[in-house]
């Protein structure tokens, strides 16, 4: 589907052009078992200005909207661009932004808007689920000094210096649980959920990776032995701020599945007009034929919802949160359906290590679960119905 | 909104403040009001009579007002404005109760008015553009046949010339509003020697002009919304030749180029009024059945498709207004449209369990087995959903075409159904 405008169409193209170049399937290959490009990520940064293209002005950003973001989330879920970008863009800064934290989002935001901060939103602990009650890492007040050991981080506010908080639990499936220079944590106080900054090098934090079913997205497990920390927002705010990031953040991994599933549908498309068999294109057998027309169709929709959602959070729609969910679903549902009609449609060479269609399958399935599938999904959509 | 479009948008809620109500949008209440949940229409025919009645006035009114045919030429009573402010308009009566035109205006002035505009002859265009317009005639398709539905090309019936005239000999099928149509376009084959696409003519024919008989068909919801029409012997002059002799293939691709862009919006018929969030929790709360975890799942899953549908044709119009040349959205639309519906009533079947079998006269359940009934139909009419898959994927995929399929060979020599060759 067409975008919206020319402005969009052009920011497509430059972010589109720009991981052809910098993040081809070899690129995508070779950082998925050493790790993002931090040259990469730096032009991404510096040079797109991609890491601040939603932050508030006041904080190092160019104030654009999900609209926007959209579109570039999309580009980088069909290039499958290994990158903190969506830890640190979609659930870090929208989890600060959320917060209304002045202190926190002027401490954090400008080293996230140029580059210099990578950071990841810890909620889901051993089930995977991000269901706020699921939450059993706790927090504690600790009295005197306040948070030690900034590695990595910024300087200590003297507000702080007073009382501070230490953190104990574990936490798993954490996007970037292992790089990012911030990771912000949900943990529970003696007066309910609460969000907290934790920096890497912060003393009793341990990140371990996870194995897991798309390398392209690095997991890791982390375990708080009193770790350090600052409260962000306010106590017992927590679980109103997770739902309320959780449904962007459906909104931009709807975006990337939305870009994925298109790309599945284009690699079908293109060896189902080349590939010859009984005399002619594969694509000429209305078996095939129908199955890349149905692809097509989940792709069309998957996109209007993706975008639409992104354009309601815009307009602060009261319709969002219902729009977001749909987006999650539908993106969800069409993103796994794309890449194993894709695998099909290549046959035996879609089966293959060296083919890229396993690798769009991996991201299909990761993301399907990532927020908990659909025996989370639908549940969340039906509440935003009121149903 | 550009300054016309403006000033165009103020001019017809003027119109409308001045010749209508605003719709009430009344809250739907579970048990209280008309239960019927219908894709067709399920109205006794003297209450069809009344509504046609309403609508050929309310098309009247629109006329007289300049609101009849808002991209028509001025010529025949039209405005020559454009199809954005046609959709700028519609969007606008729709916050209005007005009587639903759908009789009038989805075939015979969405479809067959254009292709009379583009392909009639100049008595024909002065006859039947501003009548038809204006609400006092009602135009019917003749296409498809019992032998020729998909493949509507080998279309068999004749149209032989006879002097100044020609004659019509053969039959037609699945002919909507036949029963209350003054004319109809008729698809005929006037060379049995030239490949199929070549050997067709389309004409205008008076539906009371002797040897026209139409005959309801009674479909699977057990009401007959649509026709078979049995043309033997009727005399139609050349002058209700629209197009080219042997030209009839290009004419017709007009009237269905037309066809594809009015079935698959989203606010289709009433139904679209049951098929709501609200609605459907009504009826699972009634059922005692919100909480089951299994119909739950598949409820979102449902919606979520439906919402998304909705998007879909949102943005398509948005892009349709700001100039944009549209892409596949109409026909993904149209697709899902006939699937979203299909899922929907099988989902509520699950739901009322054996009340969907048998009325046991509790409101708002054997109702649903109306359209469960119609449902069939959405996959199939307008285009089935497997010809509508082979035009997605040849025209925006790039799939080659079926091979083998013969467009070529005279008419007279294609193999057809039961037997060898005509």
């Amino acid at each position: 589907m067409k975008d919206d405008n020319e402005e969009l169409g052009a920011l497509r193209e430059a972010v589109r052009d720009f991981l052809a170049d910098k993040s081809p399937e070899s690129a995508v290959r070779a950082t998925m078992e050493t790790g993002y490009d931090p040259a990469v990520w730096e032009q991404l940064a510096r040079q797109l200005r991609l890491t601040g293209l939603v932050l508030p002005d006041d904080h190092g950003g160019d104030g654009f909207g999900l609209t926007e973001l959209e579109v570039v989330l999309e580009e980088m879920g069909a290039a499958l661009l290994v990158s903190p970008f969506f830890g640190t863009v979609v659930l870090a800064a929208q989890a600060l932004l959320a917060s209304a934290d002045k202190a926190a989002c002027a401490r954090y935001l400008p080293g996230i808007a140029d580059g210099r901060t990578t950071a990841t939103l810890a909620v889901a602990e051993a089930s995977g689920s991000w269901d706020a009650a699921t939450v059993e890492t706790r927090a504690e007040r600790v009295k005197g000094d306040g948070p030690a050991g900034t590695e990595g981080g910024s300087p200590p506010c003297p507000e702080d210096a007073a009382e501070g908080w230490a953190l104990t639990g574990k936490k798993s499936f954490v996007i970037d649980g292992s790089t990012a220079d911030l990771i912000l944590v949900a943990a529970r106080t003696a007066a309910g959920l609460a969000l907290f900054a934790v920096d890497r090098g912060a003393p009793g934090l341990h990140a371990g990776p996870m194995t897991a079913l798309d390398p392209t997205r690095p997991l890791s497990v982390l375990t708080f032995d009193r770790v350090p920390a600052l409260l962000v927002g306010g106590e017992g705010q927590g679980g109103a701020l997770i739902g309320q990031v959780l449904d962007i953040a459906c909104a931009g991994l709807a975006a990337e599945q939305a870009g994925g599933a298109r790309r599945c549908l284009e690699m079908a498309a293109g060896y189902a007009r080349t590939r010859f068999q009984f005399g002619r294109a594969i694509g000429s057998f209305q078996a095939v034929k129908h199955k890349c027309a149905d692809m097509l169709a989940r792709v069309e929709l998957a996109e209007a919802a993706a975008r639409e959602a992104a354009r309601l959070a815009d307009e602060a729609a009261a319709a969002f949160p219902v729009s977001a969910a749909t987006a999650h679903i539908t993106c969800s549902q069409a993103y796994m359906f794309a890449a194993a009609e894709n695998i099909q449609v290549h046959g035996g060479i879609g089966f293959t290590w060296e083919h890229p269609a396993h690798l769009y399958f991996r991201r299909a399935k990761s993301s399907e679960l990532l927020f908990g599938g659909p025996a989370a999904y639908h549940e969340r959509l039906l509440a935003r119905l009121g149903i | 909104m550009p300054e016309d479009a403006r000033s165009f948008a103020r001019q017809a809620r003027e119109f409308l403040d001045a010749h209508a109500t605003r719709a009430s949008g009344t809250q739907f209440r579970w048990g209280e009001g008309d239960d019927t949940v219908a894709y067709f229409s399920a109205d006794p025919e003297d209450v069809r009579d009344a509504k046609l009645r309403a609508a050929k006035a309310w098309q009247r009114t629109r006329y007289e007002n300049g609101f009849g045919w808002i991209s028509g030429p001025p010529e025949y009573g039209g405005r020559g404005l454009t199809p954005v402010h046609e959709l700028t308009y519609n969007g606008i009566e729709s916050e209005y109760d007005v009587p639903d035109t759908g009789t009038l205006s989805v075939i015979g002035l969405g479809m067959i008015g254009p292709t009379i505009l583009a392909h009639g002859q100049q008595a024909a265009k002065d006859r039947y553009l501003p009548a038809l317009y204006r609400g006092d005639i009602i135009a019917c398709q003749l296409f498809s046949e019992p032998e020729a539905g998909s493949d509507l090309a080998s279309l068999r019936t004749r149209a032989v010339a006879d002097g100044a005239e020609w004659v019509l000999e053969g039959q037609k099928v699945w002919t909507s509003i036949a029963q209350h149509s003054q004319i109809g376009m008729a698809l005929c084959r006037t060379d049995m020697d030239a490949p199929k696409h070549k050997g067709i003519t389309a004409f205008l024919v008076d539906m009371s002009a002797p040897g026209v008989e139409v005959r309801p068909l009674r479909q699977m919801t057990g009401a007959s919304d649509f026709n078979e029409v049995f043309l033997t012997g009727v005399r139609v002059p050349d002058d209700h030749r629209l197009g080219e002799v042997n030209g009839g293939w290009r004419v017709a691709l007009t009237t269905l180029m037309n066809e594809r862009a009015t079935v698959g919006g989203a606010r289709t018929g009433g139904v679209a009024e049951s098929l709501t969030p609200d609605r459907f929790s009504a009826l699972m709360r009634a059922t005692g059945a919100l909480d089951d975890r299994a119909l739950r799942a598949e409820l979102s899953g449902l919606l979520a498709d439906m919402l998304a549908t909705e998007h879909l044709n949102d943005r398509a119009a948005r892009a349709l207004q700001a100039g944009m040349t549209p892409g596949p959205e109409r026909s993904v639309a149209k697709l899902m449209h006939g699937q979203n519906l299909t899922r929907a009533a099988h989902f509520v079947s699950r739901v009322l369990g054996p009340r969907i079998i048998a009325d046991t006269g509790e409101w708002g359940t054997y109702a649903w087995a109306e359209l469960l009934l119609a449902t069939p139909a959405l996959r199939i009419l307008g285009g089935t959903e497997e010809v509508m898959k082979n035009i997605l994927a040849e025209r925006v995929l790039g799939l080659p075409k079926e091979p083998g399929t013969d467009a070529t060979s005279p008419f007279r020599e294609l193999p057809r159904s039961g037997r060898g060759t005509s």
